[in-house]
């Protein structure tokens, strides 16, 4: 290790909200503490406050271009919830799908563009996949991530037949949605999905069917499944989990192993009168919160949210519910670690503490047995997860991928259920209230709660999957999600700590974060860089 | 070859994922065929090799041309003018700005939040938001009404929140291929080749507006969402029924009223009580009329177009 202080800045990708710094101190290869801080601060609630009560449909996708069909379900269940508006089924599904074809766009975007990128860093280049991963992965000039790049656009297409374009749409309002889609948008829809299917799901990701990859159930059902064929050894999926294993992204990036889910999809015949205690029993996919240290499943309540600020940059009372939070920002914010270095509050369930957002959180959750038995069910990342002893980079990642059939199969449901000749929205009698409305953005648990009270906002409260994820440390010194996966992860170069960028990567939080590696027992910068 | 350098300000990065949807071209297009050399950009996966701050002080010192500056976001002032409240690179990205702006060749300001503020800027504008050149409708901005970039120009202002991908390509496209100098800005500093058109040009429901049919609430199949649920779409100036969103449509085709979000005063009304998704009338008058139409000239002619009106025009007609 040379004495000076190196500064690098390698592989700039993906960001949403701003900037967020990831600070960590390496001892004897190993990381030993990190704090992660978020540094852009806009302040959607803020202006939020006295406006519209509907003012939230405009505003709240704005807050993220990568998520916003998230955020508008959010806000549109939250004020049906608040005006106790009826929403016809037809509504529901057209809701379902915008939230669904944005994850399917999310899948490839994120996969090639900025995911896949890293295997390609030469730290690997003594891999025996290396050639390989950089003739398809490569940024621009790979074969593959041109592919995948330029599909990622096409899901969203079906969200402009609906909203009329991607991102950025306001269709979802209370009482249902703007639009009454007719037999030729539906139709061109199908071929939109089939298209994503022919020429990249199956023939890039998979290398099969998709009715094949079905079958898998377990992680031995999973790996006899690359073994079966070249064509799955080989297929961009077989490629991933054969290289993540060689190159360790395997073994590092675990996490507290605790995570949440809101659920999301609402039955189109379940939740037409939604109520905020209701929507647990009405979802496709269920809510629940995972411990993997007792291997137990529960349900999860918007009740037990708690939000301490101790760390974070506002001037307001901890460990308080978001209804009961006022969002008002510290003027000077000066880092300081013992104190408080970020924007993002630190998001505790009010019994289970830090909880981990996110896709591998759903499938945590959608292998449990709690719920109602004909909510959606799936096994294999939890046995994955067993028997792999834990969460990794690659396993995170993973889940990710591994929803995407899924949640094309439930586009096709929804595009299947349409009543074409039915009512798509129910005028609904504005009204003083308290709502709250969340889904599962691709990268995680999203939602809103409202307070309307004379006829304008009193209060609009947003809590983000990086929100769970990038927080700092919580009242108690309990690190966020984020912060507790870094530990322990191998340091091989601590100038180009390419394996900050895998975990930081892995949890695709909205922001770019930017690096600072530091020596755990001088304190000096070894390098800085920035990941997604 | 173009260097482009693409930074983010107080921004939602939905410009670039916008940006992204492009197929003609498309972004990887726009670097294996036109030649456009992204220096970096906050989404594109390029490995630098190299340090960013000191190649961004490079092209601030003039020793890395810079063809293309794309700024998206806003410009955040705040804490009291100080830009902390956004930190970038180990500075405020107001103070980046302020260096590469001066360097660039052409400055191009991507999405409302960068032309004028947007939504991080609507009242109370906690982060002290502006964009480029303008706060809203007011001239100046954070760069100042005088600002040149080194081609001449002032910034280029593409709005929308967000920008079409294809405004945004074929500017940079123009640019790249030396045709620079043929962009003609109006009043906004808007390239006039898109924004001197209407939103409602080409909107499938013209035949409803011209003889005053009413969407009179969400989820109809027939209508003109002018009249009662606050379109602005006669006088807001964009191409969305021109070059169509995603390649498929129009939030005005789907059934969406335009938020006139490619105009600075964009969100209207600063999204007061009973404002959003609601004609703001007087007596029964549009408050704001379509462009150029004065009250006594829209009474006659919502009058004769009610008397002419067919009877077809009030059945559906956007069927199954």
């Amino acid at each position: 290790m040379t004495a000076a202080v190196q500064t690098l800045d390698i592989s700039p990708v993906g960001r949403v909200e701003g900037d967020l710094d990831v600070r960590v101190d390496i001892q004897d290869g190993v990381i030993v503490n990190a704090w992660t801080q978020a540094e852009l601060f806009r302040g959607f609630e803020v202006i939020l406050r006295d406006k519209d009560p509907q003012a939230g449909l405009v505003v709240t996708p704005r807050a993220c271009g990568i998520c916003g069909a998230s955020h508008l379900t959010c806000a549109a269940w939250a004020l049906d919830t608040a005006w106790k508006t009826e929403v016809p089924r037809n509504a529901i599904l057209a809701r379902n799908l915008g939230q669904i074809v944005e994850s399917l766009q999310s899948l490839p975007r994120h996969h090639y563009g900025l995911f896949m990128i890293d295997y390609t860093n030469k730290n690997y280049s003594k891999s025996k996949y290396y050639e390989e991963a950089v003739k398809r992965w490569s940024p621009f000039t790979g074969t593959n991530y041109e592919i995948g790049v330029t599909i990622s656009g096409r899901p969203v297409e079906i969200y402009a037949l609906l909203g009329g374009q991607w991102p950025h749409s306001s269709y979802m309002v209370p009482g249902g949605v703007m639009c009454a889609p007719t037999l030729t948008d539906v139709t061109r829809a199908w071929s939109i999905l089939e298209y994503f299917r022919r020429n990249w799901i199956e023939p890039v990701w998979l290398g099969c069917s998709m009715e094949r990859y079905e079958e898998i159930k377990s992680h031995d059902d999973f790996m006899a499944w690359i073994d079966e064929r070249p064509e799955h050894a080989n297929s961009d999926l077989g490629l991933y989990w054969r290289m993540s294993q060689d190159i360790g992204a395997d073994t590092y990036g675990r996490g507290y192993g605790r995570y949440v889910s809101w659920g999301y999809l609402p039955h189109e015949d379940k939740y037409n009168k939604p109520t905020i205690d209701g929507r647990n029993a009405a979802l496709i996919m269920k809510s629940g919160v995972y411990d993997g240290k007792t291997d137990s499943h529960k349900l999860m309540d918007q009740k037990y949210t708690r939000e301490d600020t101790l760390h974070a940059w506002y001037d307001e009372p901890g460990g308080l519910h978001p209804f009961d939070r006022t969002t008002v920002p510290t003027r000077k914010n000066a880092v300081d670690m013992d104190r408080k270095y970020s924007w993002s509050t630190a998001v505790r369930h009010e019994q289970d503490g830090r909880l981990e957002a996110g896709p591998l959180a759903r499938q945590m959750v959608a292998g449990g047995k709690h719920g109602e038995a004909w909510q959606h069910y799936d096994p294999l990342v939890l046995d994955m997860f067993r028997k792999l002893g834990g969460a990794s980079v690659m396993l995170r990642h993973f889940a990710r991928m591994h929803e995407g059939i899924k949640l094309y199969r439930q586009a096709e449901h929804a595009l299947r259920e349409f009543r074409l000749n039915d009512p798509w929205y129910i005028k609904p009698t504005e009204k003083d209230g308290r709502g709250w409305g969340a889904t599962e953005a691709i990268r995680g648990a999203l939602c809103h709660w409202i307070e309307v009270q004379g006829g304008k906002i009193k209060n609009y409260q947003i809590i983000a999957p990086t929100t769970w994820n990038v927080g700092p440390r919580s009242a108690d010194g309990a690190r966020g999600p984020m912060e507790e996966s870094l530990i322990g992860a191998p340091i091989a170069d601590p100038h180009d700590p390419v394996e900050v960028g895998h975990v930081c990567r892995s949890y695709d939080s909205c922001l770019v974060c930017t690096v600072h590696a530091h020596d755990a027992r001088t304190g000096e910068e070894l390098a800085r860089f920035r990941t997604a | 070859m173009a260097n482009l350098l693409w930074l983010q300000g107080g921004a939602c990065s939905g410009n670039t994922m916008s940006f992204l949807n492009a197929e003609e071209p498309s972004a990887c297009d726009l670097v294996t065929d036109f030649g456009v050399n992204v220096l970096w950009h906050p989404s594109l996966g390029m490995e630098l090799g190299e340090n960013l701050q000191k190649m961004l002080r490079a092209l601030v010192a003039g020793e890395l041309p810079l063809d293309i500056f794309v700024f998206e976001g806003t410009v955040v002032n705040a804490p009291d003018g100080s830009g902390e409240w956004n930190r970038f690179a180990g500075r405020p990205m107001k103070q980046w700005v302020a260096d590469l702006a001066k360097v660039a060749n052409f400055t191009v300001a991507i999405g409302d939040c960068a032309t004028w503020g947007g939504i991080p800027a609507t009242a109370p504008n906690p982060s002290e938001s502006e964009g480029l050149q303008f706060l809203k409708r007011q001239h100046g901005g954070f760069l100042g009404k005088d600002y040149k970039s080194k081609a001449g120009l002032p910034v280029i202002n593409v709005p929308g929140c967000p920008a079409h991908p294809d405004w945004i390509t074929q500017i940079v496209v123009a640019v790249a291929t030396g045709r620079g100098g043929d962009l003609s800005l109006d009043e906004f500093q808007r390239p006039k080749t898109f924004f001197t058109s209407f939103t409602q040009t080409g909107c499938t429901r013209n035949m409803h507006f011209a003889y005053k049919v009413s969407a009179t609430e969400f989820g109809q199949r027939k209508g003109c969402l002018f009249y009662d649920l606050g379109c602005r779409g006669p006088m807001t100036h964009s191409p969305c029924n021109r070059v169509l969103w995603n390649r498929q449509s129009s939030k005005t085709r789907a059934g969406m009223p335009c938020l006139g979000c490619t105009e600075p005063e964009f969100p209207f009304f600063d999204l007061a009580p009973g404002t959003v998704f609601k004609t703001q009338t007087v007596m029964g008058v549009p408050k704001d009329m379509p462009a150029g139409v004065d009250k006594t000239g829209y009474i006659k002619l919502t009058a004769a177009a009610k008397a002419a009106s067919p009877r077809w025009a009030e059945e559906d007609i956007f069927v199954v």
